[in-house]
């Protein structure tokens, strides 16, 4: 694709936001993050002087490893390659025209639950816990842990008590940021098993400004709970903007040309366990639902 | 004293004219405002309306409002009940101070007593008599915490918002007032409740903090108040209370029509309704309290078949036991479908069939946990497809061999492996989840189900976090203790000790060993 990356943002934003073109592109590398783990980083005291670390000291260098890596991204260049002989994303065309249905996420082994980072609110001090291991048959992913409200004795934070699991961002060979594009549909299709909680979804999408970077398209999931599996099918025309968790005046639908990630967040302030099983993530095209957006764009409230 | 000649604040028409000629000069700009030297020591943007009546008992003075020309649109009778009251009268010979019942001197918002040019100040601030002694630092909490415990209540929380209201006419420190009345509200559980949020936002002094001109509304006016506005607004929309007519009122008095408190609740009168109905699964607001009643809203929700049937096998209930003790029995509430019976009559009687539990489900804040009877999945090798019985229905035929292949773009189906995890029998809740009244369940349920005579009964009680059972974690030697589950939590950080597996065969009371 040589679209440039200017995609996901409406006209509007773009004369607005004319005078702040710095984006980082580059990622900050988590410090000797071990290879099973799945939960970032620990709390933070405020106050606390971060490491000055210059970022050669803070990679081990090992040769076995350096020898895994060459071999893992060629392999993947090597496939990159091979794979636009077939057709566009590695598929042969006609299936890329005429998906109407595609399993994004499944947990069929340890090694999908790599995909997934958690989060919880650990990392400002509060007492959460989220825990992710595979089902019984292998065949789901069990998300379980704690729920605690209150919030850490800061000074500063009023709310506390939320976890989070997360999708870690696609990528490349090297390391290179890839993304997902669903484009062709309009549904998002979850099979879960919850206990009753609700949870909220959200998508992140690849941004261009720096004030877009906690841009996030949320929505919530309401488990039924109980033995039985449920079927969620949730239109992407559904997903509202929202930004470091605050929903936005100004709302526009969400883009699916490039979507980074997509998450579940808990964080219905009743204390106490939870548990979500996953089946697995699709995305589907449902000829039958024909909204755009369900939110109003027009200026709701006049300016000041 | 006849108030008309006295009152200073009162202007007739004579008396303003009167001043035009002596005033000589002077311009009066605009009809209805006053010549400007007569309001030097005030604020020179004031309006002059026109003759209001103080609403002070007893008083009959006129007086200056400080109502703008666009009058904020007030429905009901909330503007009403913020009634002017007339200030000093400091005149030439009589002074007439009014007071209130702490004997301070009322004196109108914004406006000094030195205003006037016309008399002497009477600066009479007679010192309150209840005035403490104590120096130490009184913050605004102490007002809710000085009611006792037992007698919070939403009665008290009102009473001590009058006791701060009615102390000071400035209302000096309402902000923190606010701050701490909204972290009490729970105390005195008042939180989830609209009219004392908007009787605590009547603590505000009203007309104040509106922006009057461009470059006030653009600096943020009263950057202060409009923070406690914004947090008291915030705490309803965390407690999911929706505002009323009442609060846009109090808000456009308060803060003006373009403040952030007012775009705080235009903003949660957008979304609020958006997001009330959207949950598929709506739990009602107040929860039944009665465990029993409580048991039966949850077993319908998590049976997800209209056709379920609720059967309530034990109420709870005191028992006296032969040694004279009292044992309270827990309820027992199941729940069974007709398909769910159906197939617990095909189930193989060789195999076993296991009691599952306790599974946890939330309604919004209580957690109640339910146990399942299920069994394996019955493997490919051994299961038989029934053919479909052509006299089920007439209208159409159930089964077509028809061989036609569906093309990519028309394929609805995800390319995932089915989960097969085997049927589940029934449901149900008790308080307590012991093996004793899990007993009582299942003979109470072989009762319709017959079978459950013959199928040896397993239970597999656990605390901690649940998951339905796998075909793969079962074998053939299931009086083990050791259970693999048991062997799976222990990398992990386990938040509770696992209790121990109960594992014990079950037969029926029909066939005795």
């Amino acid at each position: 694709m040589s679209l440039p990356k200017i995609s996901c943002v409406p006209a509007s934003r773009l004369l607005s936001s004319i005078h702040d073109l710095r984006w980082l592109l580059r990622s900050v590398t988590p410090l000797s993050v071990p290879r099973r783990a799945l939960v970032q980083s620990e709390y933070r005291r405020p106050g606390q002087p971060r490491e000055d670390k210059p970022q050669w000291q803070m990679f081990k260098f090992d040769f076995s490893k350096g020898l895994e890596g060459i071999k893992k991204h060629f392999k993947l260049l090597r496939h990159e390659f091979s794979g636009r002989l077939v057709g566009p994303e590695g598929k042969p065309i006609i299936e890329h025209m005429l998906e109407q249905n595609r399993v994004i996420w499944e947990f069929r082994g340890p090694d999908s639950l790599q995909e997934w980072t958690l989060s919880s609110d650990r990392e400002i001090g509060g007492q959460s816990e989220i825990y992710l291991k595979l089902g019984r048959n292998s065949d789901t992913c069990f998300l379980h842990g704690t729920l605690q409200n209150a919030p850490p004795r800061d000074g500063e934070t009023r709310y506390s008590g939320y976890c989070t699991m997360r999708s870690k961002q696609p990528l490349a060979s090297f390391d290179r940021k890839k993304h997902y594009d669903w484009s062709s549909f309009n549904t998002l299709h979850l099979r879960i098993r919850g206990d009753g909680r609700p949870w909220m979804i959200n998508v992140a999408t690849d941004t261009y400004f720096a004030h877009q970077k906690y841009d996030i398209y949320s929505y919530f999931l309401y488990t039924r709970g109980g033995p039985y599996w449920q079927d969620v099918k949730i239109p992407f025309s559904k997903f509202f903007l929202t930004n470091r968790g605050r929903i936005q005046d100004d709302q526009h639908p969400l883009w699916l040309d490039k979507i980074n990630t997509i998450g579940f967040t808990l964080g219905d302030k009743a204390e106490g366990p939870f548990q979500l099983e996953i089946d697995f993530i699709g995305v589907c095209k449902d000829y039958a639902h024909t909204e755009d957006f369900a939110y109003e764009v027009y200026k709701r409230n006049p300016e000041v | 004293a006849s108030a008309g000649e006295s009152c200073q604040w009162r202007r007739t028409k004579e008396h303003r004219v009167k001043a035009q000629q002596s005033a000589g000069g002077l311009i009066t700009t605009q009809q209805g405002q006053a010549p400007r030297e007569l309001f030097t020591s005030v604020n020179i943007s004031v309006v002059w309306r026109g003759n209001k009546k103080c609403a002070e008992p007893g008083c009959s003075a006129g007086f200056l409002t400080w109502m703008r020309p666009r009058e904020a649109s007030f429905e009901g009778d909330f503007a009403l009940r913020w009634k002017p009251r007339c200030a000093l009268l400091p005149s030439t010979s009589q002074l007439i101070v009014q007071h209130n019942e702490q004997q301070q001197v009322l004196r109108y918002f914004r406006c000094s007593p030195a205003s006037a040019k016309r008399g002497p100040v009477p600066a009479q601030f007679v010192k309150e008599d209840e005035q403490k002694g104590t120096k130490s630092l009184a913050t605004k909490e102490d007002l809710f915490e000085q009611v006792a415990k037992e007698y919070k209540t939403k009665d008290t929380f009102n009473k001590v918002i009058d006791v701060f209201t009615k102390r000071d006419i400035r209302r000096r420190g309402h902000v923190e007032f606010i701050y701490a009345a909204l972290k009490k509200m729970s105390e005195f559980g008042v939180e989830r409740d609209l009219s004392v949020y908007n009787k605590l936002l009547d603590v505000f002094p009203k007309e104040v903090f509106v922006p009057r001109n461009f470059i006030q509304r653009m600096f943020n006016h009263y950057p202060r108040q409009q923070e406690c506005g914004v947090e008291l607004l915030e705490q309803m929309e965390n407690y999911g209370i929706m505002p009323n007519t009442e609060t846009k009122v109090l808000l456009v008095q308060i803060f003006g029509e373009k403040s952030h408190p007012m775009r705080k609740y235009q903003r949660i009168m957008y979304w609020f309704p958006k997001f009330k109905h959207i949950n598929p699964f709506p739990i009602p607001q107040p929860l039944p309290e009665d465990p029993v009643d409580l048991a039966h809203l949850s077993l319908t929700r998590i049976a997800s078949d209209l056709d379920a049937k609720i059967t309530i096998y034990q109420l709870p209930c005191t028992d006296f036991t032969e040694s004279g003790e009292e044992i309270k029995l827990p309820h027992i509430v199941g729940i069974q479908s007709p398909s769910q019976m159906e197939l617990l009559a095909k189930h193989n009687p060789k195999k076993p069939v296991f009691v599952e539990g306790p599974f946890p489900l939330w309604l919004r804040k209580t957690c109640v946990y339910y146990y399942v009877l299920r069994a394996d999945p019955i493997p490919l090798e051994e299961k038989v497809e029934e053919p479909y019985d052509p006299e089920r229905c007439f209208d159409y035929p159930l089964q077509l061999d028809l061989d036609l292949d569906r093309d990519l773009g028309d394929d609805e189906s995800f390319d995932v492996d089915d989960l097969d995890e085997g049927p589940v029998f029934a449901m149900c809740m008790t308080s307590q989840g012991d093996q004793a009244t899990l007993n009582q369940w299942i003979s109470g349920l072989q009762q319709n189900n017959p079978i459950l005579g013959k199928v040896p009964t397993l239970f597999r009680l656990d605390a901690g976090t649940q998951e339905l059972q796998g075909a793969a974690d079962t074998e053939p030697g299931y009086r083990h203790q050791a259970h693999p589950e048991a062997q799976r939590e222990e990398p992990q950080p386990a938040e509770d000790p696992e209790a121990v597996v109960e594992e014990e065969s079950r037969r029926s009371h029909g066939m005795k060993q």
